[in-house]
């Protein structure tokens, strides 16, 4: 039951790492990135890597980061010319373009066996104080990053973001390069989720192609949407709600007794009500993005 | 040779009907459903349930397109309708959601064993040495007529005309007395049915699997935004496209290029062909093959 608490705790910290930097694309910026989870699996294909050539460990994490950053910024490029719907279909295609390379260049990435034996990080520790140390790890980067995310979203630059969302012509008119905008935006997200990737890597001590799926991607968006899209304290709750739904799955699946077949079946069709109910009843998420009175 | 195009015509048919759905559609609702794909996955299944019960293949697929047909009018009427009024970006999210609703749905009620229809083993047709089966033989059929049947409806009835007007200038056609709601929903039960038959007759060769919608998102996307998203014609044309290239690409030999007697593209690198065709479609004619239309933005 411990162990199954630090399990939770620790998942529910590296998705609230992805939700946040998906909060600050999604959230401030309005931009409909569908291809979220590939800045993930950068940052776990990038520790595994590191990892399988012999790299220090820690040199996978800024690696992940950088490579992120070097996605979102090509990302935005391919937005230049593109409405928002489209470039939501063209970040879906990225990502997936990203996970067939990922799974078919045995070479680099082990191809569908993915790469193994990932160190954790507290491999010197003893026992479960390691497990305890990680998810203290873990706990006190989502401190670091929705503080970060306040900052930002509070400050100049979240400020320009949201104006570039809600009257992208003002913006502009104010001096803005929004393509710049959106660029920084993608890069910024981009690293933060590319952390929680690498996370990922040493905590499941494996880095494969299961973590790049588009349902993945989905899921974080659930995140959002149904805590408060743009809001930090918002995406957070949303974290929670939905690592509930799923930490509450295995239990009704040993009390009811039925298969992995439904109980897959109850966690996406559960994640996708919810999200539905959200959509059609509270839009704006169960605590709503504050926005400043211009009086 | 025969063989290669064959197999292209083959996969233009996979993609075709659910392609055209797709774009009609969205000349209509202007946001691209994501779950339209997963209606598809519905048919299959519902043709798979309504066979094995006893009835013949023929009358399953049909009863199957017009359940599908239902199913996508009634998610669009008590769903997206009220979603629309929150902008596309808020309806593409809530087909995000309906898409993994269906999923779940399908999962729970029937697992994630494919479903294999019991088709009767006859010989493949072997015409010029191209082997063809007669299930595929009369998909190819069935979907050169449905487009025919098509083609007809929406450049010389009424109907047509209308549905026409409708995605061309809404106002318009609305100052001159369309009655929008209906045409709508008429061309929702339309496409419904289309992706509900065109997943279920793909369904007859692959058998029914949960990730069938998924498998056929990013190549109907490609096909649909390829043609131009909204216009019906473009997008079987885009379909043409991607299944030409999905079979070059898995047909030719790159040996002479690298020196080597037989160099193949991996086969799971034929999905990424139509990913990529898409982002190249999207980066250098975003707004499909045939645009006519002049933008100033």
């Amino acid at each position: 039951m411990y162990d199954f608490l630090i399990f939770t705790v620790t998942i529910a910290g590296i998705y609230a790492i992805m939700a946040l930097g998906l909060n600050v694309l999604a959230g401030y910026s309005g931009l409909l990135n569908f291809g979220h989870i590939a800045f993930a699996g950068i940052g776990v294909y990038a520790t595994g890597i590191a990892h399988a050539r012999g790299w220090p460990v820690l040199v996978g994490i800024p690696l992940g980061m950088l490579a992120a950053m070097l996605l979102g910024w090509a990302m935005a490029r391919l937005g230049r010319r593109l409405a928002t719907d489209y470039w939501a279909i063209a970040t879906l295609a990225v990502a997936e373009i990203l996970r067939t390379v990922a799974l078919n260049e045995a070479e680099l990435t082990g191809g569908a066996n993915g790469i193994t034996g990932i160190p954790s990080l507290f491999e010197s520790v003893p026992g479960p104080w390691n497990q305890v140390y990680f998810t203290t790890l873990v706990l006190g980067l989502v401190a670091v990053a929705a503080f970060l995310s306040v900052r930002l979203g509070d400050g100049r630059f979240g400020r320009a973001l949201r104006l570039m969302r809600e009257q992208p012509a003002l913006a502009a008119c104010m001096g803005y390069n929004l393509q710049t905008l959106k660029s920084h935006a993608l890069m910024c997200g981009g690293a933060i989720t590319a952390l929680a990737g690498s996370l990922y890597a040493h905590y499941f001590n494996f880095a494969g192609t299961e973590f790049m799926l588009a349902a993945e991607t989905f899921v974080l968006w659930t995140m959002v949407m149904i805590g408060g899209i743009g809001r930090t304290s918002g995406v957070l709750l949303g974290v929670i709600v939905v690592q509930m739904v799923y930490a509450f799955v295995p239990f009704l699946r040993d009390m009811l007794g039925f298969g992995s077949d439904v109980a897959g079946s109850l966690r996406l069709g559960m994640i996708g009500v919810i999200l539905l109910c959200c959509l059609l009843w509270r839009r704006e998420g169960l605590l709503p993005e504050k926005l400043r009175n211009p009086a | 040779m025969l063989q290669f195009l064959v197999d292209a015509l083959l996969r233009t048919a996979d993609l075709a009907l659910i392609t055209l759905g797709l774009s009609m559609l969205y000349g209509l609702i202007k946001f691209p459903n994501i779950a339209h794909v997963q209606y598809a996955m519905c048919g299959a299944f519902l043709a798979y349930a309504i066979n094995s019960t006893g009835v013949p293949l023929v009358v399953a697929l049909v009863l199957a397109s017009l359940l599908t047909g239902l199913l996508t009018l009634v998610i669009q009427l008590l769903v997206f309708d009220r979603l629309l009024k929150s902008g596309p970006a808020i309806a593409m999210i809530g087909s995000l959601a309906v898409s993994m609703i269906l999923v779940a749905a399908v999962l729970g009620m029937a697992g994630s064993f494919p479903r294999m229809f019991s088709v009767p083993y006859a010989e493949p047709l072997v015409i010029a040495g191209a082997r063809l089966s007669k299930t595929q033989l009369w998909f190819v059929l069935t979907t050169l007529a449905l487009l025919a049947v098509f083609v007809v409806l929406l450049f010389h009835t009424q109907v047509g005309r209308a549905m026409r007007a409708l995605a061309c200038n809404p106002a318009l056609a609305d100052a001159s007395g369309l009655n929008a709601t209906r045409i709508t929903n008429g061309v929702t039960f339309i496409s419904g049915m289309l992706a509900g038959l065109g997943g279920s007759m793909l369904a007859l060769s692959t058998g029914a699997h949960v990730n069938l919608g998924y498998d056929l998102l990013l190549p109907v996307f490609a096909a649909a935004i390829l043609g131009g998203l909204g216009n019906p014609i473009g997008a079987v044309a885009g379909a043409l496209l991607i299944a030409l290239t999905e079979t070059v690409v898995t047909n030719i030999n790159f040996g002479p290029l690298f020196g080597e007697a037989l160099v193949f593209l991996p086969v799971s690198y034929i999905s990424a062909a139509s990913f990529l065709i898409l982002l190249l479609a999207l980066l250098f004619k975003p707004y499909g093959l045939f645009d006519r239309e002049v933008r100033r933005v």
